[in-house]
């Protein structure tokens, strides 16, 4: 399931590359395909003379700059979305204060990024049957859902599931690791 | 079991510390509500020489199979023995004759006999490959719980489970004494919750291949097949005994329902309409109603209605986490997990709740109880020794007896009887 995690957020990472032109994402393979672009445009603006190749060459550099800023600034944000966990008490799905609070950044960001849509994952603490911690993950993902559409944002940006106990982020059978697995946390996608 | 501790301890007070001992005996005997019958076991003859067993030979096969069954206690013996065997009241015993045969498989004789006057009451013949040979016990064992009390033996059935395998949970199936375990799922994504479609064809279980919750079903040796796609996050499934169809959780938005669908034809309907959220549904033995857990009283606690959602009605009260119920096969009791101190426990109660016998306890986390087809017995997962391994105990709690070693081993499902008996 922690592959799944990875998976997902080197997908998001992929769509943003290609939505941002980006020369550094993915790694490995990029660098080639964005070669033969700028060694087009170089060409092209031979053609034209010394003064236009100077002047294109430069305007394409600063706009792989904005896109990359635009990529870099995109990643940070879904990144702290994607770090914004939300935590609950045993058995229950009622959101504390502190989640509240992280989540109005969430809707906050979400506002403002109207591109950005996402998976709300409720899982639960390794405590329980597998069936009745399906059903608290997803009375967990839900609320943050309520939550996030009282905020403002919209419903069809957002859908909910739940892993149960199936993923828990921190392994172990104390009272710290249960308290780390009892949350709700998001998978960002870009429509 | 419970109550038999305090009888335990007010038997310790009550009598004289010189008779303790001679007490410890009567409350052994009475810890077990089963009734076993002793039966003696003696070693198959191997009259042209010695077979080189490649694993257990067969009088431990079916002594094992005897001590798993909750039915038998084995008096053992090298050779027949009618002293022994009186004085321990074993009024049968098992033996037989293995011979190496020219193409190399071995030829069981298998034979149950009366003690007192050596008439032979069973008597099977097994030419098998070595590797076969504990089935064919398996099957000759089943005869015996067939001669001997009329009721057909587990010892040919399976179990289904889920096994951790190289970190990603698979569905396994085994013996039901944890031999010959084959895997039936390879996926890189978490499969869980397998039942056993009717007749034993295949199994149901859900996996995670979509990044949700899904119902599949496979049968042995077939592909795999989607379930109910029209509905999202489908889990925990119960097949109808009777009519193979599939009782089981869907949540869409937060809420989760039961559902009753086809796996013929993808059809499925809302099982019943409550403002609760339902989940872990169980058919009793002739699908007549359906246990399951129902959150409306804030955590889980287990209800029953009739297969069409009527006359719903509590059936725990005691504690606050009571989850997963499955109905023993003769009707009278269920089985179920109940949470306290954050520990996971296995009871049994009757249906209206009463006689509540608490089975397992003190010894990590004991939960997915499922019940032998013939009710004897109880399987289930726990974690006593540090992973999680599967179990199967007598259905008073006695007996404990672990089927599997090495790595993660959860949620065990027994199978139904098989309608042909394998040799």
């Amino acid at each position: 399931m922690k592959n799944i995690t990875k998976i997902v957020l080197t997908a998001s990472l992929a769509c943003l590359a290609l939505v941002a032109c980006s020369k550094k994402q993915p790694p490995a393979t990029d660098p080639a395909a964005e070669d033969a672009p700028a060694a087009e445009a170089t060409a092209t603006a031979a053609q034209a003379g010394p003064n236009a190749d100077s002047l294109a060459a430069e305007q394409a550099r600063l706009e792989a700059e904005r896109l990359e800023a635009e990529r870099a600034r995109l990643e940070a944000l879904i990144n702290q979305i994607m770090s914004e966990d939300v935590y609950f008490d045993f058995d229950r799905s009622e959101l504390t204060e502190k989640a509240r609070e992280l989540l109005a950044q969430v809707g906050e960001l979400l506002l403002k990024e109207q591109r950005f849509t996402i998976t709300i994952e409720g899982h639960t603490d390794a405590r329980g049957t597998e069936d009745y911690n399906f059903t608290l993950g997803a009375k967990r993902a839900m609320k943050v859902k309520e939550f996030l559409i009282a905020y403002g944002v919209s419903a069809d940006r957002m859908e909910s599931v739940s892993y149960g106990k199936e993923n828990p982020k921190v392994e172990g059978s104390t009272e710290e690791a249960y308290s780390q697995n009892r949350r709700a946390n998001f998978r960002v996608n870009i429509k | 079991m419970k109550r038999i501790f305090v009888l335990l301890a007010f038997l310790m007070f009550a009598v004289p510390s010189a008779f303790a001992a001679i007490d410890t005996i009567a409350v052994d005997v009475g810890i077990s509500v089963f009734k076993t019958m002793p039966i003696g076991v003696v070693p198959f003859a191997e009259p042209k020489g010695k077979v080189s067993w490649i694993e257990e030979k067969p009088h431990e096969i079916v002594s094992r199979d005897a001590n798993l069954s909750g039915r038998f206690d084995v008096i053992a013996s090298d050779k027949f023995n009618l002293a022994l065997f009186s004085r321990n009241r074993a009024k049968h015993y098992i033996t037989g004759k293995a011979v190496v045969l020219s193409d190399g498989r071995v030829q069981l004789d298998c034979y149950l006999y009366v003690s007192q006057t050596k008439d032979l009451l069973l008597g099977e013949t097994y030419k098998v490959q070595q590797k076969d040979m504990r089935r064919a016990v398996h099957d000759f064992f089943d005869k015996v719980v067939k001669r001997l009390w009329g009721d057909r033996g587990v010892a040919s059935t399976k179990i289904a489970y889920v096994s951790k395998i190289e970190g990603v949970k698979q569905v396994v199936v085994a013996d039901y004494d944890g031999f010959h375990r084959s895997q039936i799922t390879r996926d890189t994504s978490i499969s869980m919750m397998p039942v056993w479609m009717k007749g034993n064809k295949g199994l149901v279980y859900v996996n995670f291949k979509t990044r949700r919750p899904r119902l599949y079903f496979k049968t042995f040796g077939g592909v795999e097949n989607p379930l109910f796609t029209h509905l999202d996050q489908t889990y925990s499934p119960a097949v109808n005994p009777k009519t193979g169809e599939l009782l089981f959780s869907s949540t869409v938005d937060g809420k989760t329902d039961l559902y009753i669908g086809n796996m013929q034809t993808g059809k499925a309907r809302k099982f019943a309409y409550l403002k609760s959220n339902q989940t872990s549904p169980a058919w009793s033995p002739f699908a007549t109603e359906v246990l399951f857990t129902s959150d409306r009283g804030g955590g889980p606690q287990i209800f029953v209605m009739g297969k069409d959602g009527s006359d719903m009605r509590r059936v725990t009260f005691m504690g606050r986490y009571n989850e997963r119920a499955s109905w023993s096969p003769s009707g009278d009791r269920i089985a179920y997990t109940s949470m306290d101190n954050g520990h996971m426990n296995i009871y049994t109660c009757a249906l209206d709740g009463s006689d509540i016998t608490q089975l397992t306890s003190n010894a990590g986390n004991n939960e997915h109880p499922t019940w032998s087809p013939d009710g004897k017995l109880i399987a289930f997962s726990s974690n006593r020794t540090g992973s999680y391994q599967i179990y199967i105990m007598r259905a008073d709690g006695s007996n404990v007896t672990r089927i599997t070693k090495g790595g993660e081993n959860t949620s065990p499902t027994w199978s139904w009887f098989y309608d042909e008996i394998n040799p």
